[in-house]
């Protein structure tokens, strides 16, 4: 009896869990299909057909063609920017001995509990006056360095799995420390680029509040905000509105999809550590 | 030994460049100006801590929006843990369903949030929401409720666009429990031990570190919360759903009174930092290791 009661309550959280995840999702995926009266009139029936009509509207009333473009470029560079740079600092700080070592691991590991809100004024300053505002460098810039905390954490802690005598070895054959970083760690340290990249990219792909802050001509923002756009403006075509909204979401699904494992082993070993 | 100094800086010089710019800068202009009248326009002139008086005692929707924010770090910290922790402790058993479910439930927490947001503003629209649709037939009458901008239910609404998605507490808790060594549960069950007894009386003491991890991140999303609350309610109707991000945000970029902002962005910080302490000190976290 007990038995059979708790049975049903696991299955009924469960049921609740995944429904709460995953409703929300299809029924926007499938109103996304519907024409505008069908919307309104069967909520929550299915689509007649795949009918794309909602999302050549959604093309026409925003530039999502821009959007998307400014995302992947956003996405892509910054990614790379963040992983060269923060594997570098991250390497010197696990291999070498030097001054100002303690230091950097500090103010790098703070820069963790920073809210994002609190840096929203300074860094629109900061961009102003370096003329980056509203450019997508500025962005790129800004989204390695918010990334870094996890980038660094993720790459100190799998360079420290890397035996040293790897290394030794090379400089014995003559290779020279930037040589050995290139030709040596950077292909052991793949698993871990591919887990802070995801995260990195995601990231970028994801964030709202910095590109809304950060950016202010049309041109030069990106996927997230088009949502903003749709909802105050042009909220009146709700079809063209589910459909931006499947845009935006579909590439974070696929990538989750692909990538969980290094996902979760990053979700992991950065938050422990942090 | 000097060349490998060369090589040093050269490897750190992006890096630490890249900090200063975002963080560093940041921080500095923060902290300096959070003592300064300053609007769009204005000359900076030093104000003393009137940023700070002002925000504690003349200006209520702070306070709203401080009190907001703990009511939902509060909620945060106990309802999100629960969910995250419960469905780890059922998936842990390894069931044929363990990895949709946990692959599922990760969703929300990987999408952006403006459309976590927009899917919100969608399912609870009104007109052709779907929560008024199914209550609709489900009652056999009209049934209406503007979730998010009717004062009564946009507290709990813009509540529910997240506290449900523990994805993350669940993965952390899952990947603590994936090291216990079987030998635990086997000298668990050899002592009589029902598989709930194991769970609430071996398993989430051992789980203590990983939950106070989780409880920090989840408090601590919650001084971040900016963009749902954007997406969805603004912080409205009128300041009831507004939190400090949110009133940050409109007192730094519609009010332009960057002074003000800034002492809101340093009682942030404060904030966060206290949190962080107090978890860590419940789950006394800070003795081990």
């Amino acid at each position: 009896m007990i038995n059979g009661v708790k049975k049903v309550a696991t299955f009924l959280f469960i049921f609740i869990i995944v429904a709460i995840s995953v409703v929300p999702f299809l029924w926007v995926l499938m109103a996304s299909f519907k024409g505008n009266g069908d919307i309104m009139s069967s909520v929550a029936g299915f689509p007649n057909g795949l009918r794309f009509s909602n999302y050549q509207t959604a093309f026409k009333l925003a530039p999502l063609v821009t959007f998307y473009k400014n995302s992947v470029i956003v996405s892509l560079l910054s990614t790379a920017l963040n992983l060269i740079v923060f594997s570098m600092a991250a390497y010197v700080v696990v291999r070498c001995r030097f001054r100002f070592k303690k230091p950097i691991i500090i103010a790098f590991s703070l820069a963790l509990i920073i809210p994002g809100a609190a840096l929203l004024q300074p860094l629109y300053n900061t961009l102003t006056r370096t003329h980056l505002y509203d450019t997508l460098t500025g962005l790129i810039i800004v989204y390695a360095g918010l990334g870094m905390p996890t980038t660094f954490y993720i790459m100190m802690s799998y360079f420290k799995t890397i035996p040293y005598t790897l290394e030794e070895a090379a400089y014995i054959d003559g290779a020279g420390f930037f040589r050995t970083f290139v030709q040596i760690i950077l292909p052991l340290a793949r698993p871990a680029f591919a887990t802070a990249g995801v995260l990195q990219f995601l990231f970028c792909w994801n964030e709202f509040q910095f590109a809304l802050t950060l950016t202010g001509d049309k041109m030069n923002r990106t996927l997230p905000i088009a949502l903003y756009y749709f909802k105050s403006s042009f909220a009146s075509d709700y079809g063209a509105m589910f459909a931006a909204t499947v845009l935006v979401t579909i590439p974070s699904i696929i990538i989750y999809m692909l990538m969980q494992k290094q996902i979760i082993s990053g979700l992991v070993s950065g938050s422990v550590k942090g | 030994m000097r060349k490998k100094n060369k090589w040093i800086s050269i490897f750190l010089l992006p890096g630490v460049s890249i900090f200063i710019f975002v963080f560093m800068l940041s921080i500095l202009m923060l902290v300096g100006t959070s003592f300064a009248n300053w609007t769009i326009g204005s000359k900076i002139t030093f104000a003393g801590f009137s940023n700070y008086s002002t925000l504690f005692t003349e200006d209520p929707a702070f306070i709203k929006s401080m009190m907001n924010t703990g009511i939902w770090i509060a909620l945060q910290a106990t309802i999100h843990i629960a969910i995250g922790v419960l469905l780890a402790l059922l998936l842990a058993k390894q069931k044929w369903y363990t990895s949709f479910v946990r692959t599922a439930f990760f969703i929300p927490n990987i999408i952006s949030s403006a459309a976590l947001g927009m899917l919100f503003l969608s399912i609870l629209n009104p007109q052709f929401g779907l929560v008024n649709n199914v209550m609709t037939k489900l009652l056999g009458e009209p049934f209406v409720q503007n979730w998010f901008m009717d004062p009564k239910t946009s507290f709990f609404s813009v509540t529910m666009t997240w506290l449900p998605y523990a994805g993350l507490v669940t993965i952390l808790v899952m990947a603590e429990m994936a090291s216990i060594p079987k030998e635990v549960y086997e000298a668990a069950s050899i002592d009589g031990a029902t598989s709930m007894q194991t769970d609430l009386f071996v398993v989430l003491p051992m789980m203590k570190n990983i939950i106070g991890t989780a409880t920090i991140l989840a408090a601590t999303s919650m001084l971040q919360k900016l963009d749902i609350i954007m997406m969805t309610t603004g912080g409205g109707p009128g300041v009831r759903t507004m939190n400090m991000p949110m009133y940050l945000y409109r007192t730094a970029l519609t009010d332009n009174n960057y002074g003000l902002a800034n002492a809101q962005g340093v009682i942030l910080i404060f904030l966060g930092l206290l949190t962080l302490i107090t978890i860590r000190k419940i789950f006394k976290m800070d003795q081990e290791d």
